[in-house]
C-alpha cells in the first residue's frame, strides 16, 4: 500500500475544514473503505491523504411521516435490518441486500456508494425511482442535488473536491421493486438492474435500470405506458418493450446489449408486478 | 482532531498502534504482526470472505479495513473464539458435521455465521442464513457440509 496520511475527524465541521488544506487532488475520501482501499492499493487511486468519515455522527436513520433520511455513513446492512425500510420502501430493501454480502454490507455505506458512482451500481436505480435527493456540505455551505444530477457518468459525479454528501432523502415511501440478474446470484455483479417505483402522491410510475452506460438512467418513455397503482398486463408488457429498446445497454465483459435487452424486459415485468403485491407479512421472506 | 484512541483490544488482549502504520490492514495487523494466522487472506479485494473478523460482535472483513479506523473497537478472530459461547457452539457444529475439506475458508465461514446469529438471534431460518454466507467462498465446493453445519447450530437435526 502506497504510503498517507490518515485524517479521522469527529465532527462535521472538522471534516469540511480538512477539505481546505492539501493540494488539489491529494485528499481521498474514505466512507466504508470497501470500494476505494482496494483502488489505491493497486495504484488506480493515487491518495496521500485519506479523510476517514467513520466517526462523523452521521450514521443515522431518520423516518418523518412519508419520508427517510439515510446518513450518508450509516453502513447499508443497518439500513436493511430497519423493518420499516423492508415494509414501506421495498424496493430499497432489495436493492440494499443486493450490495455484496452482509459482512461488506457491515462496512460499505450509502454514500460511498453513491460517489464512487459505479454504471453497475444496484443503489443507484432505485434512488432514480425514488427520486432520491442527495445533501452535500462542503466550505461553501450546504446544497441539495436529485441523484440523477448529482451521478454523472461512470466513476464522476458533481461532487466537488471541497464537498461531502451528508445524507441521502427519499421524499416519498413508495410501493417499488428492484430485481437483478447476474452470473452469480450471491456476492457478484449485476449484468442488469431494474428498479420500479409507484408515487401514490403523483400517481406516476418511475422505471430505472443499471448496467447501462455510462451511469443508470431513468426510462420517463416507459414510465409513461404504466398508469395507475396496478398497470394492466398489456401496459406492463408494452412498457417492458419500450424499456428493451430505449435503455442505453452496450456489450461488455459481463453480457451482451442483446442479453441485457431480454433481460430488461423480462426483470421489468416482474418487478412491476413485484411491487404492486401486497406487502410482505413482518414475517415474509421474500 | 485525529481520534485520540491509539488502542484496540483483540481476542481479550489490548494491543497499542503506536508501532502500526496508518495504511496497514487490520487483515495483515492481524496475520503478521499479531500471529492470528486463522483469520487467512483470499482475493483481498472483498470477494471471497476468507478474512471475516468480528469487530464489535459483527463480520467485518479485515483485508478492506485499515488497522488505525478501528482503534476503541474490540475485535475477535477465530482463535478468541473459546470465551464466545455462539462462536464456540458454530465452531463445534463445523466439527461434527465435517464441514470443510482444505479448511482454508473455515474460519470466515465460522466468524460470518458467528456475526449472523449475534445479529438476528433465533429469528433466522437455516435457508436464511445459508442465503446470508453467500460472502464466503469455498473453493473445494464443500457447500453441502457447511449447510448441514448451519442446520445444527439451528437445533435442526441434518
Amino acid at each position: 500500500m502506497p504510503p498517507f496520511s490518515l485524517i479521522q475527524p469527529t465532527t462535521a465541521d472538522e471534516a469540511v475544514a480538512a477539505l481546505r488544506y492539501g493540494a488539489p487532488g491529494e485528499t481521498v475520501v474514505l466512507a466504508g473503505g470497501t470500494d476505494v482501499l482496494s483502488d489505491i492499493e493497486e495504484h488506480r487511486i493515487r491518495a496521500t491523504r485519506l479523510l476517514s468519515l467513520r466517526h462523523l455522527p452521521w450514521k443515522t436513520l431518520l423516518w418523518s411521516g412519508t419520508s427517510l433520511r439515510i446518513g450518508s455513513t450509516l453502513p447499508l446492512r443497518t439500513l436493511e435490518r430497519d423493518v420499516q425500510v423492508r415494509h414501506r420502501i421495498p424496493g430499497l430493501w432489495h436493492a440494499v441486500r443486493a450490495v455484496g454480502s452482509v459482512t461488506l454490507r457491515h462496512q460499505a455505506t450509502i454514500g460511498g456508494n453513491l460517489a464512487r458512482s459505479a454504471p453497475t451500481s444496484d443503489l443507484v436505480p432505485i434512488l432514480l425511482a425514488l427520486d432520491a435527493d442527495v445533501d452535500l456540505i462542503g466550505t461553501r455551505g450546504a446544497r441539495h442535488l436529485p441523484v440523477d444530477r448529482f451521478v454523472r457518468a461512470s466513476r464522476s459525479t458533481a461532487l466537488e473536491r471541497d464537498e461531502l454528501i451528508r445524507s441521502v432523502e427519499i421524499p416519498e415511501a413508495r410501493p417499488s421493486a428492484f430485481l437483478w440478474q447476474r452470473v452469480r446470484p450471491a456476492n457478484d455483479i449485476s449484468q442488469v438492474g431494474v428498479a420500479v417505483a409507484y408515487s401514490p402522491s403523483r400517481t406516476t410510475w418511475r422505471i430505472a435500470v443499471g448496467g447501462v452506460l455510462p451511469r443508470p438512467v431513468l426510462l420517463p418513455e416507459a414510465e409513461r405506458l404504466l398508469s395507475g397503482p396496478t398497470p394492466a398486463a398489456p401496459e406492463i408488457r408494452a412498457a417492458a418493450q419500450e424499456a428493451a429498446h430505449r435503455a442505453p445497454f452496450a456489450t461488455d465483459r459481463r453480457a451482451t446489449e442483446e442479453y441485457r435487452r431480454h433481460l430488461v424486459a423480462a426483470l421489468l415485468a416482474r418487478a412491476v408486478s413485484a411491487a404492486t403485491a401486497r406487502p410482505p407479512s413482518a414475517s415474509g421472506v421474500p | 482532531m485525529t481520534a485520540p484512541i491509539s488502542r484496540l483490544v483483540v481476542n481479550d488482549r489490548p494491543i497499542d498502534l503506536a508501532a502500526v502504520p496508518v495504511e496497514e490492514r487490520l487483515l495483515d495487523t492481524l496475520r503478521w504482526r499479531l500471529g492470528l494466522k486463522g483469520t487467512k487472506e483470499g482475493c483481498r479485494t472483498g470477494g471471497c470472505g476468507a478474512c471475516t473478523v468480528l469487530v464489535d460482535g459483527r463480520s467485518v472483513l479485515s483485508c478492506l479495513a485499515l488497522t488505525h479506523e478501528f482503534a476503541g473497537t474490540t475485535i475477535t478472530t477465530v482463535e478468541g473464539l473459546d470465551t464466545d459461547p455462539v462462536g464456540a457452539r458454530v465452531r463445534g457444529a463445523f466439527e461434527e458435521e465435517g464441514a470443510l475439506q482444505c479448511g482454508y475458508c473455515t474460519p470466515g465461514f465460522v466468524m460470518a455465521l458467528t456475526s449472523l446469529l449475534k445479529e438476528q438471534g433465533t429469528e433466522a431460518s437455516p435457508a436464511e442464513l445459508a442465503e446470508d454466507l453467500g460472502g464466503n467462498l469455498c473453493r473445494c465446493t464443500g457447500y453441502a457440509t457447511i449447510v448441514r453445519a448451519v442446520r445444527r447450530v439451528r437445533g435442526e437435526a441434518p
